[in-house]
C-alpha cells in the first residue's frame, strides 16, 4: 500500500508536487505516465524516504522497497553475484548466504552462469537484468521502477517485460512504475495514471488493451 | 620542489579517472581490439626504449666536451657504481633513505588520506582544512627542512618530518577529488538499499577512489623521493643524499653520478615494481571488457 495525502515538494523555488493525493491498493500494480519534469521520480523518491515531502504525508506498507532505476547502476568493481548480495548484506546477511540468494535470483533473470562477470563485461540489457534480480533479491513489498525499459533496444524490451512480469505475478508485490510510453504502461499495469504538471493525477481507461 | 606541482597532476590523473561511470557497453563494444591494442604497446615500449637510448648517447656525447670534475661519464658512473655495490656502502645508504622514505610517505599519506575521506564528505571540514592545504603546498619543501632541523636536530625524525609533511597535501587534494566524484547515482541506489555507512564506505566510496588514490600515489611516492633527498643533503649525517653532498664536497664526480642512478633505479623499482602492480590488481574490474 503506498498512499499520498496533499503532498508537495519543491526544489529550491520550483515547485514539482503541489498538494498531490493518491492511493496504491496492496498488491495492485500501477503504471504512471506523464511528461519528463512532471515529478515522476521524485515519488519514486518520496516512496523509499530518501527524499521527504514539504507538506502533505506520504504512507508505505511496512517492508523492504526494491528499485530498479533507468540505468542499472551497478557497483562496477563487484561481480553480478556481489551486486545482487550488497543489499542482502545490507539487511544483516551474511556474506555467503546473500551470495547464495543472489545466484538464485541471477538464474530467475536468465543470467545462470554470468554470476563471476562485472558489469563491463555485460551488455546494456543483461546489466538491467541483474539490476531487476537485485531489486527481487530483498523480496520487496513494493517495487519502484523508473523507466527500467528506456534503455534497452526494442528487441531485449519484450523478454525483459516478459521476466519482470513472470516474477511479479509470483511474487505480488505493490508496484509502481513510472514511464513516458503509455501504451508500454496499459499493456502491464493494472492501472495507469497520468500525472498532470500542476492539476495531480488523471485516471486513465485500460479496459480495452489487448 | 615545485609547490604546484601535485595541483598539476591532481588535474591530470585524479579527475578524469575519479569519476566512475557506467563504461560497460564501451568496454564490450571494444572488445576484439585487443590484438591491436597489443601490437601499439609494444611499438609504445619501442620508442621508450629509444628515449632512453638517447639519453645515454647525450650523456655520453656529453661527457666527452665536459671536464670529468663536473660531468663522470656513463662507464667511469658505471665503475663508481659497481665500487659502491661490492662494498656495503650502497646498500647501507639505501636502507636508512628506504626506511625514511617509507615512514615518511606511510604517514604523510595515511593522513592525507584519511582527511581527504572526511573532507570529501563534509564540506565544512573541506573549508576548515584548506588553509592547511594551502601552506603545505606553498611553502616550499627547503623551508620545512629547515624547520624540521630546527626542531628535530639533524637525523631520522627531521627527514620523516620533512618527507611526510610535503606527501600529505598531494594525497590529500587527490583524495578530497576522488571522493567528489564519486557517482551520486551509486550513492543513490546505496541509499535506497539501506546501505549502512560502513558498506557504502567498503562498496561505493572506497572502490569509487581507487583509481584517483592510487594515481596521487605514485605521485606523491615521487614527490617523497625528492623531500627524503632533499632533507638527508641539509638534515641527515646518512642516507643516500648524504652520500651524494659528501661525494659532492669531496668532487668524486663518479660517485656522485652514481648516486643519481642509484635513486632513479630506486624510483623505477618502486613505480613498475610495486605501484603499477597494485594499481592494475585494484583496477581489474575495468579491463574485464577488453
Amino acid at each position: 500500500m503506498i498512499v499520498f495525502e496533499e503532498v508537495s515538494k519543491s526544489f529550491d523555488s520550483l515547485e514539482v508536487l503541489s498538494g498531490l493525493s493518491f492511493h496504491i491498493a496492496t498488491g495492485q500494480m500501477v503504471g504512471m505516465v506523464g511528461p519528463s519534469g512532471s515529478g515522476k521520480t521524485t515519488i519514486l523518491k518520496l516512496v523509499t524516504g530518501i527524499l521527504t515531502p514539504d507538506k502533505g504525508s506520504v504512507r508505505v506498507a511496512e517492508g523492504v522497497v526494491g528499485y530498479v532505476f533507468q540505468e542499472p547502476r551497478l557497483l562496477p568493481w563487484r561481480t553480478a553475484v556481489d551486486n545482487v548480495a550488497a543489499p542482502l548484506r545490507a539487511r544483516g546477511r551474511i556474506k555467503a548466504e546473500a551470495r547464495e540468494i543472489a545466484a538464485h535470483w541471477l538464474r530467475r533473470v536468465e543470467l545462470g552462469g554470468f554470476e563471476h562477470y562485472h558489469p563491463a563485461e555485460l551488455s546494456g540489457g543483461m546489466a538491467q537484468r541483474v539490476s531487476i534480480a537485485r531489486a527481487f533479491a530483498v523480496e520487496p513489498r513494493i517495487l519502484l521502477m523508473d523507466e527500467p525499459f528506456s534503455n534497452v533496444d526494442a528487441a531485449l524490451k519484450g523478454s525483459l517485460m516478459q521476466i519482470l512480469t513472470s516474477i511479479i505475478r509470483e511474487r505480488k508485490p505493490t508496484v509502481l512504475y513510472v514511464t513516458h510510453d503509455q501504451a508500454e504502461a496499459i499493456r502491464l499495469a493494472d492501472r495507469v495514471v497520468e500525472l498532470v504538471p500542476g492539476n495531480g493525477l488523471r485516471e486513465l481507461d485500460v479496459r480495452d488493451r489487448a | 620542489m615545485g609547490s604546484t606541482t601535485p595541483h598539476k597532476g591532481t588535474e591530470a590523473d585524479g579527475a578524469p579517472e575519479g569519476g566512475v561511470g557506467f563504461r560497460g557497453v564501451v568496454a564490450a563494444s571494444e572488445a576484439g581490439a585487443g590484438r591491436r591494442s597489443g601490437m601499439v604497446r609494444r611499438a609504445r615500449a619501442a620508442y621508450v626504449v629509444a628515449g632512453v637510448l638517447a639519453m645515454l648517447v647525450a650523456w655520453q656525447l656529453l661527457s666527452f666536451v665536459v671536464s670529468p670534475a663536473v660531468m663522470a661519464s656513463p662507464a667511469d658512473t658505471a665503475k663508481a657504481l659497481a665500487g659502491l655495490a661490492w662494498g656495503s656502502k650502497l646498500w647501507v645508504e639505501l636502507l636508512i633513505t628506504l626506511k625514511r622514505l617509507v615512514i615518511g610517505l606511510a604517514m604523510g599519506a595515511a593522513v592525507g588520506w584519511l582527511l581527504g575521506i572526511v573532507a570529501g564528505v563534509h564540506r565544512q571540514l573541506r573549508s576548515f582544512l584548506e588553509p592547511l592545504r594551502w601552506v603545505s603546498m606553498t611553502v616550499p619543501a627547503v623551508i620545512i627542512a629547515v624547520l624540521a632541523m630546527l626542531w628535530f636536530g639533524l637525523g631520522d625524525l627531521a627527514v620523516i618530518f620533512l618527507v611526510a609533511v610535503i606527501v600529505f597535501p598531494t594525497m590529500y587534494v587527490n583524495t578530497v577529488s576522488g571522493v567528489q566524484a564519486v557517482d551520486r547515482r551509486l550513492t543513490e541506489m546505496g541509499q535506497v538499499y539501506h546501505f549502512s555507512r560502513r558498506l557504502l564506505l567498503t562498496e561505493v566510496y572506497l572502490p569509487g577512489i581507487a583509481s584517483p588514490v592510487l594515481a596521487g600515489l605514485t605521485l606523491a611516492t615521487g614527490v617523497a623521493v625528492r623531500a627524503v633527498v632533499l632533507g638527508e643533503v641539509l638534515g641527515a649525517m646518512n642516507g643516500i643524499g648524504h652520500a651524494f653532498s659528501r661525494a659532492m664536497a669531496y668532487l668524486e664526480t663518479p660517485e656522485l653520478f652514481a648516486w643519481i642512478v642509484v635513486l632513479l633505479a630506486l624510483m623505477a623499482v618502486i613505480e613498475f615494481g610495486v605501484l603499477r602492480p597494485v594499481r592494475r590488481r585494484i583496477m581489474r574490474w575495468r579491463k574485464a571488457g577488453g
